[in-house]
């Protein structure tokens, strides 16, 4: 069977619904008339999906404000803040949540995270959540003394989501940790114990947690931590392939685990050629054996124009075919 | 300047409405009352007779230039009325905003479209289509408009050639890269495209903006932070010299929100910025909202240190003010919120202005602020702002009679 395809995150909205939310603002349109287009945009990103042949169905998560927003809104002892921190090294921003008191589930509203409803059929349904070790990373503590307990009070609190959430028929969770592998914040690379806390708070959150899950990395590199991914009990994992170093995968790894390509760059309005692709995924493959091998975007399709990101969506399911065929 | 803690503009202002509109299509007299009533409040004495001009005007092109002198001029005696020491260039009124308004006089530049930046904010993204050039004057028309009106000292912000490069699409630069792995040529494409951008935008633009009179340019470098890797960081520096080489006006950097790491590595390398003679950033954003001279009051300031610990031996235009929606509590004494928006109180500009003088050792090296350019507030919130920046800088000031 051909690669799976699968979106990453938030896809982008288009110029019509752009400027509709740009006239809600100056309060020259109403949020219904928000929400017809939004409606409408989110049935079209669906039917993309259906058209590339995928199999598990996102619903582009177009009304999302930040990558973080709808947990950070779900959690008691978690506050918005008022301070707009950019993503990583984008030009985007996202508000930063403050922690101010022991976090736990608070009045969770599946329909902040998922349009249920247009996912209609008994078709398979991803979302991609902030994985609690980024959640931690990306709030500001004013609670805990011990940064621990905070993790594992967000995981313990995330699978209260994830029920919720499996409630709607969601069957594959993505939990998004870029902060795993992204380093510029740090000197050097997070020490083991580090890494040992942040993939114990993911065990904690997967435990007897219903559904499959994916922890996606995303820019930075995943080599140096891929033996321990590819440990935990989850069935797949993410890599961002334009900054992975494959060459340094010294030995070659096996693995039972799905292997989650990030082989169009979210980042670039360059749209990757399919023939390309699969080259590339082959010469991963070579180095890494898994037992399914995914092609996606590196992160959210959000930062390149819709048009651009769905020609990427298109060149990934053409590149399966080709990688299929090869 | 030997007033303490003059204040300065830092970006731009919102368009008024009649501004937009009047761009687009001819005005009515109707679409000018707002205009008025800032007139009056402004003292804008000839706002009759440039109003009739604006309406009569037939031809757009004409119009056009009109509506943007006049607002260029509310732009000035906005930050004049309410004290600003030096007006900037009236808010860049000029300017469709910071990105765009330089790409589109790129020639092998394409805007993209629209992505997101944060809740309904988005900006249009441009790529690298073939080798860049020049087409046109970017800054010097607003620049002459400004000259004409200015009653205070102004100076030129400028979008800096690593924001450029950073923010759009490399295109062109990345297909002619050889084959490598995927990181490898990326990193090449923007060493590639950013000393291009220097060579043939950036340099022309300040050679022009300099024989036009320009005495101080301020390059607004927010990506610079979002890259904290050494590699990308010589990069910016190398860019930096590279765009000041020669010119002898003064040079300042603006950045503001910078990603988790805060201003630490841009303080490792501001001290090798050739004639950077201030560093404009935002703090009050990190701040708490609460009047005190203790470091938790405070905590926003606290990256100051890394500046002063690693040698950085300018100026400092403090952000004093938050630019964005806030929906934090805040105390009498300290600010009011109204609505989206917080207005700090002189007593909270004070105090933001007093520590940071703690921590740099010099009150005559920090300047005050907004943190950003107050385009996201209405006329009236930003009027309040600066009005309130400038009696918390005296404020200030008294502390030291």
């Amino acid at each position: 069977m051909s690669p799976e395809i699968q979106l990453a995150g938030i896809h982008p909205r288009s110029e019509k619904l752009i400027e509709l939310t740009r006239s809600y603002e100056r309060a020259k349109a109403n949020w219904s008339q928000v929400e017809v287009q939004l409606e409408q945009e989110t049935k079209e990103v669906i039917k993309l999906q259906e058209s590339l042949g995928f199999r598990h169905f996102s619903d582009g998560c177009l009304g999302w404000q930040d990558q973080l927003r709808p947990v950070t809104r779900s959690l008691k002892g978690v506050e918005s803040g008022t301070r707009y921190s950019r993503w990583f090294d984008t030009n985007t921003f996202y508000q930063k949540p403050v922690v101010v008191g022991k976090v736990s589930a608070g009045n969770i509203d599946p329909k902040n995270f998922l349009r249920a409803e247009l996912l209609t059929g008994t078709r398979d349904r991803k979302i991609t959540l902030p994985g609690p070790y980024t959640f931690s990373q990306l709030s500001e503590n004013k609670h805990y003394e011990n940064h621990a307990d905070l993790l594992l009070d967000i995981a313990l609190a995330e699978r209260e989501i994830i029920r919720k959430l499996k409630n709607q028929g969601v069957t594959l969770f993505q939990l998004s940790e870029p902060c795993l592998v992204y380093q510029p914040y740090r000197g050097k690379f997070r020490d083991k114990s580090e890494v040992e806390l942040a993939l114990r708070a993911i065990r904690s959150l997967v435990k007897d947690s219903p559904g499959e899950f994916v922890v996606q990395t995303y820019f930075g590199d995943a080599a140096p931590l891929l033996p321990e991914l590819l440990d935990l009990p989850i069935f797949g994992i993410g890599i961002d392939l334009f900054e992975t170093d494959i060459s340094s995968l010294s030995k070659e790894e096996r693995t039972s685990k799905a292997l989650v390509l990030g082989v169009v760059d979210s980042r670039e309005s360059f749209v990757e050629n399919s023939g390309w692709i699969a080259e590339t995924a082959r010469k991963f493959s070579e180095k890494v054996d898994a037992r399914d091998l995914v092609f996606a975007p590196n992160s959210d399709l959000k930062f390149v124009p819709q048009k651009i990101a769905n020609q990427k969506c298109e060149a990934l399911s053409k590149a399966s075919e080709l990688f299929e065929g090869s | 300047m030997s007033k303490l803690f003059p204040v300065q503009e830092i970006g731009s202002l919102a368009k008024p409405k009649w501004r937009t509109k009047g761009l687009r299509q001819q005005l009515s007299s109707q679409d000018l009352s707002e205009a008025e009533v800032w007139a009056e409040k402004l003292g804008i004495q000839d706002f009759h007779d440039r109003a009739k001009s604006i309406l009569k005007a037939v031809d757009d092109k004409e119009r056009v230039k009109r509506i943007l002198e006049l607002s260029t001029l509310y732009g000035l005696r906005l930050f004049e009325t309410t004290g600003v020491d030096n007006d900037g260039v009236g808010g860049e009124q000029q300017r469709v905003e910071m990105y765009e308004h330089v790409i589109k006089a790129v020639q092998g530049m394409n805007l993209l479209g629209h992505v997101h930046s944060f809740d309904n904010k988005y900006f249009n993204k441009g790529v690298a289509e073939s080798k860049i050039s020049r087409k046109h004057a970017i800054y010097v028309p607003e620049f002459l408009d400004v000259k004409k009106y200015a009653q205070r000292a102004v100076k030129v912000p400028i979008t800096g050639p690593y924001t450029l490069v950073d923010w759009s699409f490399s295109g062109y630069y990345i297909q002619k890269q050889p084959a490598s792995s995927p990181k490898a040529r990326k990193i090449g494409a923007k060493r590639e495209f950013l000393l291009d951008i220097v060579e043939q935008i950036i340099r022309p633009e300040i050679r022009d903006l300099v024989d036009a009179g320009a005495s101080w340019i301020q390059i607004d470098e927010p990506a610079v932070t979002t890259h904290p890797e050494p590699q990308e960081m010589e990069l910016f520096v190398e860019a930096w010299n590279e765009t000041v080489k020669g010119f002898s006006c003064k040079f300042s950097d603006h950045t503001c929100y910078p990603s988790e790491i805060g201003y630490k590595v841009l303080a490792e390398y501001a001290p090798k910025l050739d004639k950077c003679d201030q560093l404009a950033l935002e703090f009050a954003n990190r701040d708490t909202s609460r009047l005190g001279l203790d470091d938790n009051s405070r905590e926003g300031y606290s990256d100051l240190k890394h500046f002063v610990d690693a040698g950085f031996n300018g100026e400092f235009g403090l952000g004093v003010t938050h630019v964005h929606d806030f929906t934090g509590s805040v105390s009498s004494e300290a600010g009011q919120s109204v609505g989206r928006d917080l207005i700090e109180s002189p007593e909270l500009v004070r105090d933001r202005l007093l520590y940071a003088t703690k921590i740099v050792g010099d009150p005559a090296k920090i300047w005050a602020n907004p943190d950003c350019g107050l385009r996201t507030r209405t006329w009236d919130v930003a009027f309040a702002k600066l009005a309130n920046i400038t009696r918390g800088a005296e404020l200030a000031r008294e502390s030291y009679q």
